[in-house]
């Protein structure tokens, strides 16, 4: 915060909008905002301050604080400490309802809308138009069209919502959130799921929007489309308020130096020598139209690869895909030998093993015991009998050496802490034997510090065993510092990789947010 | 969730010993709440329904004398065997977060078609084991709809319920069948050892199958692990869709044997057979404290209810109360038993 640095620039040289004078207060202000979540703090003094009229960004790396900002604006995450000021008014947005009636419409990357009704239903669901008990039909398909056309949608509003292209439904959310009478209007990256031309239609809306005297907080990735739609931009870093500026005073290149901060110039601290021989996993290419182009990715015995990129920039999909579950056509060579993997199944039995995004839903079956948990991939084996007794026996030795707390193997996994959750999922892989391509998606994700480093810990120690690990995660710093080569994806491209131990992490975030290299620094 | 090292462990080792004090311990108010802390929840549905059990018994014997006879007890076990046989499957089915709607029908189809074969002059053997096999693939037809092309097994065993009542019906077009030529074969369904019914015998034989299977076999554990978690089961490599068809084509096959038992006992085989059968095997499976959802619960609890349920129909029947009666009271034990379960999940839970 105390780095934070306003730069202001004199009225008159702006867009369309008014240039508003001084005395007047802001449309919008957020003023050390604290929101703690168990194990860390999201936002810590955040500030944001939004004027009438303009088309504010908000920028930051992945778990910046940004989505929770807005969740705190829109109302949907309480603040633990700070105030929200609205024309100069304090107001309390305890719920969803209290921050539409205070004139906030969010417009979340998941469109809150009905699939299965149709445009105008869901443009004017529970507003709908009516004489007494009935609902007047047309009418309502009147006010639907004049809402779509200010979009500039031209798709037939009695379409099923579900029945439209992923654009269309975007425009929709953001025509409903416009039916109300809205004075801050929130953008979550809508240019992650639009083309170019569509893009167009929500710029040219966005600017009508703030012509009006409207105030519009676009969250973006891009640079190139922050430098053209906005007016300002605040930089988030760590839950913190890093940066103020007038993009038309401001450079691309700055704004991704706010975003990754100046005290990671560090290079990684990782000690040992990339290990020697020739490829255990490689993957030749992964690869499905539009979701996800992936290429000539290796990974050796012994050698832990990190996989980078912001959300939704395709690290589950590769892990997936690679695990036999997708869409994906997967060329891959495991140990030298081509292998087709069609299911889970399959890829369990050549020996890889995803710890996946999700432990609860995806990783652990929290109604059953730590043993029955930990044992259940290894008893796919003669003689087929008492498998709690064989689970157990088969996951005695990988629970205690990954040092799993828990009472006994007949404690429900569902009462132990994150991280040991997350060692019961990787026991069940080790107990199984055999294992020898392991694949993490965001392994650390809401475990604790010393949590965090023993997981690293232990897939180092698996690493060191023989087994080929890919491990993606949101957190850069974790793996420049625990892996040995880390590969960035860029909206489902791998476009490029680097040594930890020879790049300032700085870099390799410059590739993440942007897709290029800093300066040429790709060495694969 | 701090230090996960005593309380559950010694809910656990409590449970034991509760069970052993029973209802006139020194403390079983005190053993009931050990046994409500962690995994003792499912202790606790299971022994509460033995201990209502134990409980509608005495009553029974009191309010009606020839509740205890040796007749009126042996009775009770014959007619609990048929629909006990077809829950224990229902229990399978649902630990595996499904449902089978189609047993009345594919029992329906059992019995008539071992009337039918037997009619055609083949052996008693070979005839129930065809019919059986129909009863399986019936079932892995269903289930391997619902499994493979992910279809709600709701809506596959609704279907099938519809389809297989018809085509049993088409078998001898709605005409009973007679199927007296075995002498032996008539035995299977309806004769006694000692006192005890055959039936009886085969219900308990078919539960104590099926508790090993799930206890002790690769197999049952792939089943809870599949009624919790679906998603994680995939994903830790096993053949979800195979054993959610197997399931079913146990159910499938039970309710078959179920139906051969019935037209055994008859020496007719009937196509109106086994109405409504379905909805009396998944009460007993839930008031046996199986978890709708799936992962929970096992056959030994649905076992007991079955008897239970049966007593509760004996009893009526012995007081003269009318079968309209009847099922007014077996409701209401279902709405009771399920706030019981409910209420005991949501304390194990928050402790």
């Amino acid at each position: 915060m105390n780095e934070a640095h306003e730069t202001r620039r004199a009225d008159g040289t702006g867009t369309a909008r008014a240039a508003a004078p001084a005395p007047r207060p802001p449309r919008l202000t957020m003023r050390g905002i604290v929101k703690r979540f168990p194990g860390t703090r999201a936002l810590d003094h955040a500030e944001l301050t939004v004027r009438g009229g303009e088309t504010h960004c908000l920028l930051g790396e992945n778990g910046a604080g940004k989505s929770t900002l807005m969740k705190v604006l829109a109302g949907s995450h309480q603040p633990d400490e700070g105030e929200i000021l609205i024309d100069g008014e304090r107001v309390s947005l305890s719920s969803p309802q209290q921050g539409l009636a205070a004139g906030i419409a969010v417009i979340y990357q998941e469109l809150d809308l009905v699939p299965d009704l149709t445009v105008a239903q869901n443009l004017l669901l529970g507003r709908a138009p009516t004489r007494g008990p009935i609902v007047r039909g047309r009418r309502r398909i009147e006010l639907a069209r004049a809402a779509i056309a200010r979009v500039g949608g031209d798709f037939p509003v009695t379409a099923k919502v579900r029945d439209l292209p992923i654009a269309a439904q975007q425009l929709t959310a953001i025509a409903k959130a416009l039916t109300s009478d809205a004075r801050i209007i929130v953008m979550d990256e809508p240019s992650a799921t639009l083309g170019e031309e569509d893009l167009r239609k929500v710029f040219a809306l966005v600017r009508s929007l703030t012509a009006e005297g409207r105030s519009v907080i676009y969250i973006s990735h891009r640079m190139d489309e922050v430098m053209e739609i906005g007016d300002r931009a605040t930089v988030l870093r760590d839950g913190r308020t890093v940066a103020v500026r007038e993009l038309a005073e401001t450079t691309a290149a700055e704004l991704v130096s706010d975003m990754i901060g100046e005290s990671r110039e560090l290079v990684g601290t990782v000690d040992r020598p990339r290990p020697e021989g020739p490829p255990l996993l490689e993957i030749r290419s992964v690869h499905r139209e539009g979701l996800i182009d992936v290429q000539g990715i290796e990974v050796r015995a012994g050698e832990v690869v990190g996989l980078a990129g912001l959300g939704g920039a395709g690290r589950t999909t590769l892990l997936r895909s690679l695990f036999g579950d997708g869409h994906a056509a997967v060329s891959l060579r495991l140990a030298g030998a081509e292998v087709r993997l069609h299911s889970p199944a399959a890829a369990v039995r050549a020996g890889l093993a995803l710890v996946p995004e999700s432990r609860k839903e995806q990783g652990l079956m929290l109604g059953l015991s730590v043993g029955r948990n930990a044992g259940i991939a290894s008893l796919g084996r003669p003689p087929w009998l008492a498998p709690r007794r064989a689970g157990r026996r088969a996951s005695a030795d990988a629970l205690s050496g990954l040092g799993v707390r828990h009472a006994s193997a007949d404690q429900l996994v569902g009462q132990l802490s994150g991280g040991n959750q997350q060692k019961v999922v990787l026991a069940k892989w080790i107990s199984r034997g055999g294992l020898r391509v392991l694949l993490l998606d965001e392994p650390t994700r809401g475990l604790d510090v010393g949590a965090k480093a023993d997981l690293y810990r232990q897939v180092r120690k698996l690493a060191d065993e023989g087994v080929a690990v890919l491990l993606a995660s949101s957190e850069l710093t974790e793996l420049t510092a625990n892996t040995d080569l880390v590969w960035v994806l860029y909206e489902g491209r791998n476009v490029a990789c680097f040594d930890p131990r020879t790049t300032a992490e700085r870099d390799i975030a410059h590739t993440v947010i942007t897709g290029t290299s800093p300066d040429s620094g790709a060495t694969p | 969730m701090t230090t996960p090292s005593s309380g559950p462990k010694t809910a656990w080792q409590a449970a034991p010993s509760a069970a052993g004090t029973g209802p006139g311990g020194s403390g079983p108010a005190e053993a009931a709440r050990a046994l409500l802390r962690g995994r003792g929840a499912e202790l606790v549905v299971k022994f509460n329904l033995v201990l209502v059990f134990l409980v509608l018994c005495a009553v029974a014997s009191v309010l009606a004398p020839e509740f205890l006879t040796t007749r009126n007890l042996s009775n009770l076990l014959q007619q609990s065997a048929l629909t006990g046989i077809v829950a224990i499957g229902m229990t399978l089915v649902v630990l595996t977060s499904g449902i089978d709607l189609s047993v009345g029908s594919v029992a329906a189809f059992g019995g008539m078609t071992v009337a039918l074969l037997m009619d055609h002059d083949m052996n008693y053997v070979l005839a129930m084991l065809i019919s059986l096999a129909a009863g399986a693939g019936f079932g892995a037809i269903m289930g391997g709809l619902s499994a493979y092309l992910t279809l709600p097994a709701f809506m596959t065993t609704l279907a099938g319920l519809t389809a297989i009542r018809g085509l049993a019906y088409l078998l001898s077009d709605g005409e009973p069948v007679n199927a007296d030529q075995s002498h032996t074969f008539q035995l299977i369904g309806g004769g006694f050892i000692g006192t005890i019914p055959i039936a009886g015998l085969i219900f308990l034989g078919v539960t104590i199958l099926a508790a090993l299977v799930l206890r002790g076999t690769t197999f049952g554990e792939y089943v809870y692990a599949v009624g919790s978690n679906k998603e994680a089961a995939r994903l830790s490599g096993l053949p979800v869709r195979g054993v959610i068809t197997a399931v079913f084509a146990i159910s499938g096959a039970l309710a078959a044997l179920s139906g051969v038992l019935l037209t055994s006992r008859l020496t007719i085989g009937q196509p109106t057979a086994f109405d409504g059968l379905e909805l009396d095997a998944i009460a007993a499976v839930v008031l046996g404290g199986t978890n709708l959802f799936g992962g929970r619960g096992g056959v030994l609890g649905t076992f007991v209810a079955v008897l239970l349920l049966s007593v509760v129909r004996n009893l009526c029947n012995l007081m003269g109360l009318d079968s309209f009666f009847q099922m007014v009271v077996t409701g209401l034990i279902l709405v009771v038993a399920l706030i019981l379960n409910v209420t005991i999940e949501k304390r194990g839970s928050r402790a």
